[in-house]
């Protein structure tokens, strides 16, 4: 009866900044401001891996943070989520045709919410913990949860470090989160 | 002795229940005070039910034993302070029940968690000795260590204990984990030593922890309660207004240092205390 | 009246005779293995003739009339010796001590009248008898602990060490010299086996030969013939003014300025401040030294001579004087310890505040803190004892003694650690009987103000040290394996038995409180007086509910033990290091810094140097000390 109110009610998250351009985690920080408050929702921003259940990652993942991305994610414990924070880490931005970046963090890490932007809005980003939050709720009742993917399926992983790739493979445009807030933020002054 | 432990007994399942809402309640006026709309005041039973939902993750299997020993022994404080058993004795448990987090977070080799630790034991050290001279008063007014002679006492402690009652205010600043003492960990200071002794404990061990910090919210309260213990009504203001106080100083104050608030303790706050002590003597 | 070859006198002699021959035969066999039987013999027969006095409860056996003189022959050779040592190695100090004490005994010898010496009678009492089991069960595990540890110490000692042998001689013969210096009730014999131990740990200090052993032996020598002379001081006064030379008769009819002597030579003894220097240097000593000096024997001689005469003080001003001598000890080397890194010294001041809380609880007097004094008597000897032989394993097996260095020991034995890590519980925790010490040390100080702040003090600070090093050593790794560390038998049976005792008595505090030491309070005290308050809080003492906490220990126990099982492999993970973890083996306090170089993160302890640092702090703290102590000489008074 009571276990309906505990990870739907209560996603703490971890923000890992992979390789981004600090864009979105100003943001992030701006959803701590009372201007949009996180903890409305019972969400904390802790700032360890051990006590997360949602994995905020924002930037594109290279050769140096890819096992340090791994490293968080795994000392987290079960169940937990992963939410991609802008399109740097959904599918590696702008940076993506750099020479020493593998692509989005989904190249290391399973993703449950993409949050697009360029940076992600506020409202996005609390969207997208909060989606993740009801993942982990069904995570823990043990139903089906859909992952959603933005790699091609084509998709190879870059030999890096080398020359950058000749042709821009296609961004698919598609994001799994809602770009538009939800009702009760549009309450929010 | 049969109405006592049934006393007892209910205090040790009612106190995380109140002590949850004090957190939830300390929650929401602060996100207020920030300007912010704030958790829901049940958010604190939401954290811990979460938590328990959630995987065992431990660094050492040891750990185990730690976490439950700080929930078991402020658990059992809090019986003791409601059987009114004796005082002092009470303090040494939960200074036990502290320690056993300590040694927890010593026994794993994160040096975040290890910082936190010794931070936390220097905070026992500063508080410790306004505890017992606390004890020590209740004794000089009342003639006894045991709780039950404050409970049966005529007149308030509040009135021969007023610059103790002061000294204990800081006590439950930093037990309480609020600025300017929010050292060895906090919802704050997880830039700095990451979570400090709470950070290797994950899962149903964090949740136990924090479930302690509900047990040591009521009982902290209900000790500040015992300083005017002839009237419930009193003793329930004064709890208030102790927790209205401790809200406010850690909105207004910036967190110092371990050093500094050693010396503060052991200097300002335990002369305080000591002058309060000397002129019980006196009297 | 019993004859002089009763059972009585037969028990007696093996307490106090049955050691120094064992020894005597240690020294004298050839071969290691022969040596090892012979100390295992003694350990048998010490335990033995302890538990013998035990069961025959307390008695009094007159001596004979020769003994009188052969007592002070023997005291005689004693100062010769010191005076001899004092000239050859160039004490002048130690000399000089001699020489006055010669003189002290020509004086006494020609001065006194015949007629009024009487024959020196041994007493068994309940205090006597608590002390002999304390130095029989005790001092005999160290001895066990001994044997392991001085056949591996033979091998890393400096090559001016001196023989195995003569180290067995006088670390046996010590528990001798110790058994009858609680038992003797005469004076005269008392000061023997006084001088005896004093000479005893000259030796067993400056075992290894290192100018550092020579140094501190030199130093223990010098304070301790102080004591001596003092001691005999007190003596001859007590003559001068008509005693009979016999502790009890002291008692009976108290005189300050005998008292203040005896007392004075007690505070060195047990190493009070500002005389504690010779047993902060003792631990250069091999293990067993320390052990057995700073736990049941040596430093428990003094604190004994404080207990048995506390009621000839009580209620006068000395009493105040020597609370507050002992608080300001428990508190000022509480400090103290916090400061330290060199694990043998913490313990060291531990042992001197321990002892200060003894000197303290003696002097405030009242049943219940006489209680606390006995209490912290014998749970301070168990449990240091087996501190004291850990820090010494655990040195052996590492080569630190340093507290930092320590980190991790855990997993390199397992054993030994556990047991240390129980002998740190034991000293702060609940149950245990230390704190049960602590906890009515205080509730009986509530009526002296001064000494009562300087124990709260000293108790917050204790917490500190314990505490940080307790973290320290249980530190434990990552995926760990254990395997059994490879220690000789004897070493591990010893802290196996000792780990036994603190469980066993620790669980039992209240109950040999009831049974024991409650009954032997009232009974010392009683005669001079009783306050209705101090009864009362005897009782609230004695109300205490145990069960709830061991009830709690045991939920705690097996709650945790079925965690501990059901932990999956995965489920024990790295620690947090920000995502940037270096695993090599069990260690995981390295990580990839810039440019991937791996780093060693290192977090030492808190010493709190600058408030607590030793130096300056040492300097103050004996000047207050000193100042303390000779307001107690404000009470000789010349007549
Ligand atoms: S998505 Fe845009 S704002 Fe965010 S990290 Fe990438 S480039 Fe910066």
């Amino acid at each position: 009866m009571l276990r309906q109110f505990g990870l739907k009610k209560s996603p703490w998250v971890v923000h890992f900044n992979c390789n981004s351009c600090n864009g979105c985690d100003i943001e992030l920080l701006a959803c701590l401001s009372p201007l949009y408050d996180l903890e409305r929702f019972g969400i904390i921003h802790v700032g360890n891996p051990k006590h997360a259940d949602v994995l905020l990652v924002t930037g594109s993942v290279n050769h140096r943070n890819a096992r340090v991305l791994k490293n968080v994610y795994d000392q987290m414990p079960e169940p937990k989520a992963v939410v991609a924070v802008g399109v740097c880490a959904s599918t590696g931005g702008i940076f993506r045709e750099c020479y020493n970046v593998l692509g989005g963090i989904e190249e290391v890490v399973p993703v449950d919410v993409f949050v697009p932007g360029c940076p992600a809005r506020p409202e996005a980003v609390i969207d997208g913990i909060v989606k993740a939050a009801e993942k982990l709720d069904l995570r823990r009742r043990g139903q089906p949860v859909s992952r959603p993917s933005l790699v091609p399926e084509t998709h190879e992983p870059s030999p890096k470090p080398a020359a950058p790739p000749e042709t821009v493979p296609a961004t698919p445009a598609s994001p799994a989160a809602p770009v538009a807030a939800p009702a009760e933020l549009a309450k929010t002054p | 002795m049969s109405t006592r432990m049934t006393l007892g007994l209910a205090a040790v399942v009612l106190a995380p229940i109140v002590g949850g809402l004090i957190r939830g309640l300390d929650r929401v006026l602060t996100a207020r005070l920030q300007g912010r709309q704030g958790p829901p005041l049940l958010q604190p039973f939401f954290d811990i039910i979460k938590l328990f939902q959630k995987e065992p993750v431990v660094v050492n299997r040891t750990q185990v034993f730690y976490a439950y020993l700080h929930l078991a022994l402020i658990a059992l404080a809090t019986f003791m302070l409601a059987t009114g058993g004796d005082a002092l004795m009470l303090l040494f448990i939960l200074a036990f029940s502290t320690l056993a987090l300590v040694i927890g977070a010593m026994s794993v080799r994160s040096p975040f968690s290890r910082i936190g630790a010794q931070r936390e034991i220097v905070m026992m050290v500063a508080y410790e000795p306004i505890l017992i001279l606390m004890v020590i008063g209740f004794y000089l007014a009342n003639g006894s260590f045991r709780l039950q002679s404050v409970y049966e006492a005529s007149r308030p402690m509040l009135l021969s204990l007023p610059l103790v009652f002061i000294a204990y205010l800081s006590v439950v600043m930093i037990k309480f984990q609020k600025s300017p003492f929010d050292l060895a960990t906090s919802h704050h200071a997880h830039q700095e030593i990451v979570k400090g002794v709470t950070l290797e404990f994950a899962g149903p061990y964090l949740g136990m922890i924090e479930l302690a910090h509900c047990y040591e919210a009521a009982f902290f309260l209900g000790l500040a309660g015992l300083f005017w213990a002839t009237n419930a009504w009193m003793a329930a203001l004064l709890a208030a207004g102790v927790f209205a106080v401790t809200l406010l100083l850690d909105n207004l104050c910036a967190r110092l240092t371990t050093h500094w608030m050693f010396r503060f303790m052991w200097t300002v706050v335990f002369g305080l205390a000591l002058t309060n002590i000397i002129w019980l003597y006196w009297r | 009246m019993s004859s002089i070859v009763s059972s009585e006198a037969i028990l007696l002699l093996l307490l106090i005779a049955g050691p120094m021959i064992f020894g005597a035969a240690a020294w004298g066999v050839r071969t290691e293995s022969a040596r090892r039987g012979v100390v295992l013999a003694a350990v048998g027969c010490v335990v033995a003739s302890g538990l013998a006095l035990a069961l025959r409860g307390p008695f009094v056996l007159a001596g004979a009339r020769w003994l009188e003189p052969l007592g002070g022959i023997l005291e005689a050779a004693l100062v010769g010796v010191f005076f001899a040592l004092g000239v050859c190695r160039r004490m002048w100090l130690v000399a000089a001590a001699a020489g006055v004490q010669a003189g002290l005994l020509v004086w006494e010898h020609f001065g006194a009248d015949p007629a009024s010496s009487v024959a020196p009678p041994f007493i068994v009492d309940p205090l006597s008898l608590l002390l002999v089991l304390i130095i029989t069960l005790v001092g005999s595990v160290i001895l066990l602990h001994g044997i392991g540890y001085m056949g591996r110490h033979a091998e890393h000692a400096p090559p001016t060490a001196a023989q195995n042998g003569r180290f067995f001689l006088v670390l046996i013969g010590f528990l001798g010299l110790m058994n009858g210096l609680v038992l003797a009730d005469s004076l005269r014999w008392f000061a023997v086996f006084w001088e005896g131990t004093t000479l005893c740990s000259y030796f067993l200090i400056g075992h290894d030969g290192t100018e550092e052993a020579k140094a501190s032996a030199r130093r223990a020598l010098t304070l301790n013939a102080l004591g001596g002379a003092m001691l005999s001081l007190g003596m001859v006064w007590d003559h001068r003014q008509g005693g009979t030379g016999l502790i009890s008769n002291l008692i009976a009819n108290p005189a300050s300025t005998p008292l203040v002597f005896l007392l004075t030579a007690a505070f060195v003894k047990s190493a009070q401040m500002p005389f504690q220097s010779w047993l902060l240097g003792a631990m250069v000593a091999p293990t067993p030294v320390s052990a057995l000096l700073h736990s049941s024997t040596m430093v428990k001689a003094g604190s004994y001579l404080v207990l048995r005469l506390a009621p000839a003080f009580a209620s006068t001003p000395l009493a105040l004087v020597i609370a507050l001598a002992g608080a300001f000890t428990f508190a000022a080397t509480s400090a103290m310890a916090i400061s330290q890194s060199n694990a043998k010294k913490v313990l060291a001041y531990s042992t001197i505040a321990n002892l200060g809380l003894i000197v303290a609880c003696s002097g405030i007097n009242t049943p219940l803190a006489y209680a606390a004094a006995l209490v912290v008597l014998v749970y301070h000897a168990i449990s240091k004892a087996l501190l004291f032989l850990c820090v010494g394993t655990i040195e052996q097996q590492i080569g630190s003694r340093h507290i930092d260095a320590m980190g991790g020991i855990f997993f390199k034995l397992p054993l030994t650690t556990t047991i240390a890590a129980l002998g740190m519980i034991s000293m702060m925790a609940p149950p245990f009987g230390m704190l049960v010490g602590k906890w009515m040390a205080i509730v009986s100080a509530g009526q002296t103000p001064l000494v009562l702040v300087l124990l709260v003090i000293g108790s917050a600070l204790t917490i500190f040290f314990w505490g940080k090093w307790l973290g320290r050593i249980v530190t434990t790794a990552y995926h760990e394996k254990y395997h059994l560390e490879k220690i000789p038998r004897t070493m591990s049976a010893a802290l196996v038995v000792l780990g036994a005792m603190v469980l066993v008595a620790g669980a039992g505090v209240m109950t040999v409180y009831r049974a024991w030491l409650r009954p032997l309070a009232i009974s010392t005290l009683s005669h001079v007086y009783l306050q209705p308050d101090s009864l009362g809080l005897l009782q609230s003492v004695d109300s205490f509910m145990g069960w709830p906490i061991m009830v709690t220990l045991l939920v705690v126990v097996l709650a945790g033990l079925a965690s501990f099982f059901g932990l999956r492999r995965t489920q024990v993970r790295l620690p947090y290091l920000c995502g940037e973890n270096v695993v090599v083996g069990t260690r995981t306090f390295e990580f990839r810094s810039v440019m991937d170089q791996r780093t060693t993160a290192q977090v030492t302890s808190y010493y709190f140097t600058h408030l607590f640092g030793e130096e300056t702090m040492t300097r103050w703290a004996n000047l207050v000390a000193l100042l303390i102590l000779l307001s107690l000489f404000a009470r000789v008074s010349l007549a």
